[in-house]
């Protein structure tokens, strides 16, 4: 069994206190829903920072080799064929379109590793915790132990900060 | 984050999130008016005109065209280049205004993406349809074949196949990377089971998830330091497709920076064009301020401006260069044949933005919409004259010509405005026209002060 | 800590003994081998313009997060100022190539017989050449004036009035810096080689002055923090010169290959005629040039922490100064002294002779302002805000 309480807030300020106390007290925070990227909350969270621009890096750097590699490989090894007095080997004439596979690899990448990562995408099934979160309220879902031992200090700190609707749910396994 | 109070407020009207999301979602959930049946109804025929000309066109060949010997690329390729050029404003704002932190741009970066979009479709069929066999575009790209050739990675031409699919590709994945939290709001705004469904699959599942958010800022920080300097290389691709000739009035190295300058002035223009009208009927003027309609104007000042220097230099370097068709090439231009063209394109984009100066000017929506048409038209006639000047009459005298268009080419410039237009109106009604969670984001730091119930 | 910037006597010492060795090297040089007038001229021309850049900079700066309403950049407002105190000996010393026209520029010679030159002298003749000049450090000094006079202005009383001002001085300044800068490449620079002409020489000088300035100003901040001013200026400014570097750099880049790649590719003879000799008699320069300014910059700043590190900031700052000189250089040399010329200890003399009057100047001049303005209306966003 599995139990869990879920409390809303109307204002990010509130969220980000009681996020904040939660965390001191050692309670563990299971996820915080929002309609919009509260600042100061991937701090107060102890996120890791995201990895994405080094998969934007990684991608955009094998999309330089490709686009380079291959176009030096068709016009020196494949196919050599004078054109317009250039040499084969044409660094210049070579740049754009290394430039332009470079940003779209790298905008693959990072897109893709935001789907996967996030586990979002077409079809994708996630419970829709409750319609508010993406218009108004902030949603903050606590995790509790099972012998409810720490139920009444995190609703103390909930109803501190002027939480609505803190309700305990309980999921079977 | 402490906003000084003389900054003027970006959201007036002391809204609340809710507000905004209601305010935001109201076009897509009411029922269109009179005046959008009306709008469709006018775009959607200007369209079809269009389709048929293309149709026409294919069927028959090029030669329904206005176009001969000397004078190859036309109406075309200026349309091409005027569609590619609007579509620089869209990824401008989101990408280049958001790295500068302007959070004037959270109001009107959704729907400025959206015309890039637009734009780059329309800007797209021109060279399509100028190949002559559409249905052989593919050969355009690098894939293994039965000839055993290679596409030509030394053409400009080809550079340009690459920078505009790459420009298309990435402002897609942008804009919608952006929208998804968005299409979450509207889905559970929704009432109707199918439109539940189709808004949920294009939400990707959105929750709102504190790790999520982590994520998808960090990808649209990224992805804007990405699209910058993305923006700046298709316009300055675009302007290699002449100046890496040895044409006089193309070959000009100033080309890239003062391409893309212009291209970033047209698209503001559009941008305003629309966003006056649009603001008004979809009663989003709390969001798109005056205020904002200013900052844009200022952009258009500069970068006007920076395209009026540009002019100024090519003149003088014409003249300084001492090479005599360089400098016909320009005389040309000024008073040749076409001097009325040079002189709506120096007037429409040079002269008449300075009047941007005066503050009650900038301020004043009616003027401003006045302007924009006006540079939309002044800017066209820039590719128009860089374009059919300097190929009517080149090197060889024996075969210059002039040039005008034929209706078939008429039509089709006309359709792809339609096609921009029905699109623009398809998309207000479907997707929120303002990034509804970017809005929510500022409206603590730059929203109208409630002066009594600020809790916190 | 201070309000106020005490230029000490230990900086002064420091100064001095930089404009000492200077001084040193050239003697040490005149003896060594003998530089000719034309050496000596094109030295002065070179750093001439590599610390006018800086000096103008100070004025770009300011004008532009003006009149674009940035908040952030008011709380470091004093040092831009300052450099700008160096413009009227810039404009000297630039005076100063009256007695050395003949040895830098072609087209002052008379009776050349030469029909291209011919066609351009109603541009390039020696009184307009001058009267230009006149013009150019009018406008500059003129307004960068009237901008540090408003600015300390502020600080006494506290008024809208001076911040409106301030944004209208900056547009003129910015008008008139438009129409300028490019027009003073072509007379300075782009004229030495008087065949040749490119439109976007001018813009590709602009950006270059852009990065010197900002190196620059990331040193001057690096230089008063370790001396412990500027408490006021956190991480997030640091951050911000640091994105300008890193930006700037590839914009410079990005002007350098389109300018490049469009005479490479047309081919024409007078104007790869341009790039031929630099990048034959100087190829090693040619690619360290671009290695410095670009390759350097971009990988080292890439990554956010980078950017954040005012120590590491500082090393590339200097990279990208060392190789912005050399790019003025490798603008210059070739149309003056050809592929004989080397870097060597008068050169590096000069830079020294030019840097501590540089400091000297720009240190004086700092030290008479608060380094902190006040009143502005936009100030206190300078202290909180996020990147």
């Amino acid at each position: 069994m599995r139990r869990y309480i879920s409390a809303y807030f109307e204002d990010e300020g509130n969220l980000l206190r009681a996020a904040k106390d939660l965390k001191e007290n050692n309670i563990s925070i299971q996820d915080v829903l929002t309609p919009f990227p509260v600042h100061g909350l991937d701090s107060i969270l102890g996120f890791k920072k995201s990895l994405i621009p080094t998969v934007g890096f990684i991608s955009g750097a094998i999309g330089t080799m490709v686009a380079f590699g291959f176009q030096t490989w068709a016009f020196t090894v494949d196919y050599p064929l004078f054109i317009g007095g250039k040499p084969h080997f044409a660094i210049p004439s070579f740049i754009p379109i290394t430039f332009e596979l470079t940003v779209l690899f790298a905008a693959f990448g990072m897109v893709f590793a935001f789907l996967i990562r996030s586990k979002l995408g077409p079809g994708a099934k996630k419970t829709i915790h409750d319609e508010r979160i993406t218009d108004d309220h902030f949603v903050i879902i606590v995790d509790l132990d099972e012998s409810g031992s720490q139920d009444g200090k995190v609703k103390d700190i909930l109803s501190k900060e002027e939480a609505q609707d803190i309700k305990v749910k309980e999921i079977e396994l | 984050m402490y906003v000084s109070p003389i900054r003027e407020p970006l959201i007036r009207g002391q809204k609340t999130y809710k507000k905004i999301t209601q305010d935001i979602a109201a076009p897509i959930e009411g029922k269109p008016g009179k005046a959008w049946y009306a709008g469709i109804a006018l775009t959607g025929s200007a369209l079809l005109f269009g389709l048929a000309m293309i149709g026409y066109t294919i069927w028959e060949g090029i030669g329904t065209w206005g176009l001969n010997k000397t004078i190859g690329w036309g109406w075309g390729i200026t349309n091409f280049v005027w569609w590619i050029g609007i579509g620089h404003a869209g990824t401008f704002i989101s990408a280049i205004l958001l790295l500068f932190r302007q959070k004037w741009r959270t109001s009107i970066n959704r729907s400025a993406e959206a015309m890039t979009l637009f734009a780059v479709i329309c800007a797209g069929l021109f060279p399509l349809i100028h190949m002559g066999r559409p249905l052989l575009a593919f050969f355009v790209f690098p894939y293994p074949n039965t000839r055993g050739l290679w596409v030509n990675f030394n053409s400009p031409l080809l550079w340009d196949v690459f920078a505009i699919s790459t420009y298309f590709t990435v402002s897609l994945l942008f804009w919608y990377v952006g929208l998804i939290p968005d299409i979450g709001t509207i889905r559970d705004r929704v009432k109707s089971k199918l439109k539940k469904w189709i808004y949920g699959l294009l939400s990707f599942g959105w929750t709102g998830s504190a790790k999520h958010w982590q994520r998808h800022e960090s990808i649209s920080l990224i992805l804007a330091g990405l699209a910058a300097p993305l923006v700046l290389s298709v316009h300055s691709i675009v302007s290699m497709d002449f100046a890496t000739s040895v044409i006089p009035g193309w070959h000009t190295t100033i080309f890239p920076p003062y391409f893309v300058s212009g291209a970033i002035f047209s698209g503001f223009a559009m941008v305003l064009t629309l966003l006056i009208i649009t603001r008004k009927v979809l009663n989003l003027e709390n969001y798109i301020t005056v205020g904002h309609v200013e900052s844009m104007n200022k952009i258009i000042i500069a970068t006007g401006s920076i395209v009026g220097i540009a002019y100024l230099t090519e003149l003088f370097m014409a003249w300084y260069s001492g090479v005599e068709y360089e400098q016909y090439a320009f005389m040309n231009r000024a008073t040749g044949p076409y001097w009325w063209a040079y002189w709506i394109m120096m007037s429409c984009n040079v002269i008449s933005p300075q009047l941007l100066w005066f503050k009650k000017l900038r301020r004043s929506l009616v003027f401003t919409f006045i302007l924009s048409i006006f540079i939309n038209i002044g800017m066209w006639f820039e590719r128009f004259v860089i374009i059919v000047t300097s190929l009517h009459r080149d090197y060889l005298p024996s075969s210059w010509e002039m040039y005008k268009p034929t209706i078939v080419e008429v039509g089709i410039f006309i359709g792809t405005l339609g096609l921009f237009f029905t699109l623009f109106l398809l998309f207000i009604r479907v997707f929120p026209v303002i990034a509804i969670a970017e809005v929510k984001g500022v409206l603590k730091s730059s929203g109208e002060k409630n002066p009594k119930s600020d809790k916190n | 800590m201070a309000n106020n910037y005490t230029f000490t006597r230990k900086t002064q010492y420091w100064i001095m003994s930089i404009v000492g060795i200077g001084i040193l090297l050239l003697i040490v040089g005149y003896f060594i081998n003998t530089p000719s007038r034309q050496e000596l001229w094109t030295n002065i021309l070179i750093n001439n313009l590599f610390f006018l850049f800086i000096a103008l900079f100070g004025g770009v700066f300011q004008a532009l997060h003006k009149i674009a309403y940035s908040g952030w950049h008011t709380a470091l407002q004093r040092i831009p100022e300052a450099l700008t105190s160096f413009l009227p000996i810039a404009a000297a010393l630039m005076f100063l190539l009256y007695f050395g026209m003949h040895d830098l520029y072609h087209w002052s010679h008379e009776g050349l017989h030469d029909p291209i030159l011919e066609g351009k002298a109603a541009y390039l003749n020696i009184p307009f050449f001058f009267i230009r000049m006149a013009v150019y450090f009018l406008g500059w000094i003129g307004l960068t004036y009237l901008l540090r006079k408003n600015s300390l202005q502020q600080d006494t009383i506290s008024d809208l009035r001076y911040y409106r001002r301030g944004k209208f001085l900056a547009a003129i300044f910015m008008v008139f810096f438009a129409l300028s800068s490019s027009a003073m490449s072509w007379d300075w620079i782009m004229s030495i080689d008087g065949h040749w002409f490119s439109t976007l020489f001018g813009w590709f000088v602009f950006i270059g002055l852009f990065e010197i300035g900002i190196a620059t100003i990331i040193l001057m901040i690096s230089f008063l923090k370790i001396k412990g001013y500027l408490e006021f200026i956190n991480k997030e400014h640091i951050h911000d010169m640091g994105k300008y570097l890193f930006a700037f750099s590839i914009f410079w880049m990005y002007l350098w290959f389109s300018q490049y790649l469009l005479i490479w590719y047309s081919h024409i003879p007078e104007e790869t005629a341009y790039f031929a000799p630099r990048l034959h008699d100087f190829t090693i320069l040619f690619f360290t040039i671009l290695v410095l300014n670009f390759v350097i910059p971009f990988f080292g700043l890439m990554t956010r922490n980078s950017k954040r590190n005012l120590k590491w900031l500082t090393v590339m700052a200097i990279v990208v100064l060392c190789g912005q000189w050399l790019n003025i250089y490798m603008l210059v040399i070739p149309g003056t002294i050809g592929k004989t010329a080397q870097i060597g200890v008068v050169e590096i003399g000069f830079v020294c002779l030019y840097l501590g009057g540089f400091l000297y100047v720009v240190f004086s001049s700092l030290a008479k302002a608060p380094l902190l303005s006040k009143n502005d209306p936009l100030l206190e966003e300078s202290f909180h805000y996020e990147t």
